[in-house]
């Protein structure tokens, strides 16, 4: 099929940030999540978990809430004293509030989505009211002493409950004053003489107070009468989230030494009518501490400092096999944060607040199959380009030849000038009609720069050394004003193609200017498209993992394709968990595209005869010379190889070079904060 | 109130005149002798005397006080006058915003590139502060900062400070090596960047006692 020679890059030091808080919505099947840095990821969960949108965070930000109202709005709030409401098509902050009540430790949003309540700093809970396009300040309850921890709302929009150091009061809306002030206790003799923080409330609509604190306990409070119902140790460290189901069955806790423990509401005796909360399950799945904890209908979505976020199925409520019992993991964000110049084998590194060129290293051994070759000379790092401002780096592209940079923020895009003989670096300024972009991709030829820019318009600006000029604006013919996330243009420069949130897919022609025809919608979002060199056929895979080809030129699916929609790639590449976020192709062989996920890359060999779900599958680590596994593996199209892992990007350098960018994940937990220390039996 | 006179003088004085009279007879006097005589006029005279002293300070401390208070003000009205820009300054500004921009746009691309992408209004009033400077009321940021400071402050010190029995990431990843099914080398001697203090702490130690070593044996 191919042999290649692989660099094996590990230099990227990507980090990712620790998850802070999530918020699901039933509604639209979606998953907010704020991360540590500012950062807020959405999820489609309908869509095999994809990661939908993305905002990118910034310095001055911090998020320590997250709330959705309605279908689309979403709202955050943090230590800065400020609520931020989010433009989900712009993917920017729409506007931001000042709550004049020092830090806001957290916000929630009562049952009818009329009103906000924000717990702050010094002790008082402010009401606002949701107004169709804003927020605006209503009144404050009763100011308490102790600062305000956490808050939930009573199903009937009567009372809040909110949880401080030491005490839980119960607030009757109308009035403001605390009608029920109940003392949590410090739990055991050792830690008696902290405060016992009560992280988290819950409200249940029986009148039920569930709260999380300190010292690791879950205990159920009577709200009328103020009196403790129940209590559950956990844990000896805190209890950090806590979550109830919607239909009020089920409460989800998360604790500091990663573990996440669920209650349900059961009867202790077969027949019973009495229902009483029992400790059902315990999941272990992260190292360190469990932040953020949601419950969705057939599943348990857990997230914290481990930076990992884990969907574990609850077994009892899912009813078909399908992709939504299976324990995911989303560990890298599914977009390419590489891009790569091949001819001058540079690579560029995408950080939240700066960017990095390396080029790569070099061998001048050969060597036989299977052996790792002695690097002799070592990878540069060219270039380290620090952003200006406060708002965190969201898009990044190099040209084909090296000699363009450019990334974009919320607030500006940056274009910058390489000279790489003489190392030397200008900016050059873009057209007054650009401020922000949500991809940037260069056209082959280095000559044109694509910006995708807010409500789907893509500028087509061309570069010079000494100006840049914009030359047209493309917008897509539905009218839809959904983020473009992925932008591919043709090796000879005539097409140009964009994929936005809605699903759609248009294909531009950049010699006439001018729209040239719409892929159909397939339902699942695209994760990754590339067109193809020499038959300029656009490749598109989706978050579901399936895969079509289109022929531009002709405006419809290729045989190919509607070979490859009959009998199917085998059917592990189905299993597949994290969706495929680079398709590249092999000059030398123009029938092989290569595909790569988090964990494996294939070589899918168009020429080949595609095998179809029930063969038995081979795979091919090293080319062997025995003639029985040769025969049926030649005939596979489909060639996986997982030996790198977990791969951030792959691609394809001249002569039979391949480029592996991995990060091992033992790399990102050395630079993880401290975890709680935990003893073991025999260690 | 009237004071009670020694003696058996009498109360011969008129009651509905409301004196404030105190009279000191003197310690001195002795016991025996008869008291002085004060005649009615000079007493009235003198209650009249104090009365008059007594409402004349009265009236001077307000006319102090009064005095104070307008220095004071005065004094605030011009240091707020000092703080606010000059009016030639605010004449030329003005005069500016309504010009346009054009002509500072160009001295605008001569800079710099440290020089950072601002609309043309926002760059007339920066020409007047030098580059790189921005206003902000330091009131106010302090108060904010100090604040969050404090919020993260907290949630730090619950979380990670004192009593809370965290362990290193290096003890985790050891422990998950002991229990783990393939029992590999420790992280500080697969990770190269890892423990980079320590191992340049035996570094320096391995050469200072070559050194050693090799001043001994000459």
């Amino acid at each position: 099929m191919g042999q290649f020679k692989v660099h094996r890059v590990r230099f990227f030091d990507f980090m990712p940030s620790g998850i802070r808080c999530m918020a699901f919505n039933s509604k639209a099947d979606r998953l907010a999540l704020a991360r540590l840095d500012g950062s807020v990821e959405i999820f489609n969960f309908s869509n095999n978990y994809f990661q939908e949108k993305v905002i990118p965070g910034s310095d001055s930000r911090s998020i320590e809430a997250i709330c959705w109202v309605g279908c689309d709005r979403l709202f955050t709030a943090g230590l800065n004293g400020e609520v931020v409401e989010y433009d989900l098509e712009r993917l920017c902050p729409k506007y931001t509030l000042d709550a004049f009540g020092g830090p806001i430790w957290t916000a929630a949003c009562n049952s009818e989505e009329t009103h906000f309540a924000f717990g702050c700093e010094d002790g008082s809970v402010k009401l606002f009211e949701i107004l169709p396009d804003k927020i605006q300040f209503e009144r404050n309850l009763d100011r308490q002493k102790g600062r305000i921890l956490s808050l939930s709302w009573h199903k009937s929009g009567m009372l809040i409950a909110a949880g401080s150091l030491d005490v839980i009061r119960v607030f009757d809306v109308k009035s403001g004053h605390s009608v029920q002030r109940i003392l949590v206790d410090r739990g055991s003799a050792g830690t008696s003489n902290k405060d016992c923080v009560v992280w988290n409330v819950a409200f249940l609509s029986d009148y039920t107070i569930v709260s999380g604190d300190s010292a690791g306990k879950v205990q159920l409070w009577d709200a009328n009468k103020g009196t403790l119902i129940k209590t559950h140790l956990v844990s000896k460290w805190d209890v950090l989230s806590l979550s109830v189901s919607e239909n009020e069955d089920s409460i989800v806790a998360g604790t500091s030494e990663g573990t996440v423990v669920q209650f349900q509401l059961l009867s202790p005796k077969i027949g019973d009518m009495e229902t009483q909360w029992v400790r059902t399950r315990t999941f272990k799945h992260h190292t360190h501490d469990v932040r953020a904890v949601t419950e969705t209908r057939t599943a348990v979505v857990s997230g914290g400092l481990d930076t990992q976020l884990v969907i574990c199925p609850l077994m009892d409520k899912v009813e078909v096999k399908s992709s939504e019992s299976v324990l995911r993991k989303v560990i890298f964000p599914h977009r390419s944060l590489v891009s790569c110049a091949k001819k001058p084998s540079l690579l560029l590194f995408q950080f939240p607040d700066q960017l990095e060129l390396w080029r790569l290293g070099g061998t001048d051994t050969i060597g036989k199959p299977g052996e790792s070759l002695p690097v002799t000379r070592k990878p540069e790092k060219l270039l380290q380009l620090k952003r200006k401002g406060d708002d965190h780096i969201c898009c990044s592209t190099i040209s084909e030849c090296g000699h363009w940079i450019a990334y974009s923020t919320v607030s500006s895009i940056r274009l910058y000038q390489l000279q790489c003989d003489n190392n030397n670096i200008s900016i050059t300024k873009l057209p007054k009609v650009l401020r922000s972009a949500h991809q940037l991709q260069f056209s082959a030829d280095s000559s044109k720069l694509f910006v995708a820019s807010e409500q789907a318009t893509i500028h087509v600006i061309s570069l010079s050394r000494s100006e840049c000029k914009h030359v047209h604006t493309f917008k897509p013919k539905s009218g839809s004003s959904a983020p473009v996330h992925l932008l591919a243009a043709s090796a000879d420069g005539q097409w140009l193609t964009s994929a936005n949130r809605h699903c759609e897919i248009n294909v531009y022609n950049l010699k006439k200017l001018k729209h040239h025809c719409m892929v159909p919608v397939y339902n699942s979002l695209p994760s990754a498209m590339a067109i193809h060199p020499e038959t300029n056929n656009l490749l598109v895979t989706h978050a579901d993992q399936q895969m079509f080809e289109f022929g531009i030129v002709d405006k419809q699916y290729t045989d190919w394709s509607r070979k490859l929609q009959k009998e199917g790639l085998h059917r592990c590449r189905l299993k597949w968990g994290t969706p495929v976020t680079h398709i590249t192709f092999n000059p030398q062989a123009p029938s092989q595209v290569i595909l790569h996920d988090t964990h494996m890359f294939c070589i899918i060999d168009q020429s080949l005869p595609l095998d179809g779900l029930k063969a038995q599958f081979y795979s091919q680590l090293t080319p062997k010379d025995t003639s029985e596994t040769d025969k049926p593996c030649k005939n596979n199209a489909l060639k996986i190889c997982s030996k790198y892992q977990p791969l951030l990007h792959v691609n394809l350098l001249e002569d039979d070079w391949l480029v592996v960018v991995e990060r091992p994940l033992i790399d990102i937990h050395s630079q993880l904060p401290a975890p709680v220390k935990q003893k073991k039996f025999g260690t | 109130m009237a004071t009670k006179r020694r003696g058996g003088f009498g109360a011969r004085r008129k009651r509905n005149m409301e004196v404030k009279a105190v009279v000191d007879l003197g310690a001195d006097s002795s016991d025996d002798d008869l008291p002085e005589e004060v005649t009615f006029e000079k007493a009235k005279a003198d209650a009249v005397r104090s009365m008059r002293n007594a409402l004349e300070t009265v009236k001077r401390d307000k006319e102090l006080l009064k005095e104070k208070r307008r220095k004071r003000q005065e004094l605030f009205q011009q240091q707020k006058k000092r703080k606010l820009l000059s009016e030639d300054m605010l004449e030329e500004i003005e005069s500016a915003y309504t010009k346009k921009g054009k002509p500072l746009d160009s001295e605008e691309q001569e800079k710099e590139e440290s020089e950072e992408d601002e609309d043309s209004e926002e760059e007339v009033v920066n020409a007047r502060l030098k580059e790189s400077y921005k206003a902000v009321r330091l009131k106010d940021q302090i108060d904010a900062n100090t604040r969050q400071e404090s919020a993260s402050d907290f949630i730090r010190s619950r979380l990670y400070g004192p009593g809370t029995n965290r362990t290193t990431t290096n003890q985790m990843l050891s422990l998950k090596n002991k229990t783990g099914n393939n029992k590999t080398a420790a992280v500080q001697f697969v990770n190269k960047n890892w423990g980079s203090e320590n191992k340049g702490k035996a570094e320096k130690l391995k050469k200072r006692w070559v050194h050693s070593q090799t001043v001994v044996a000459n």
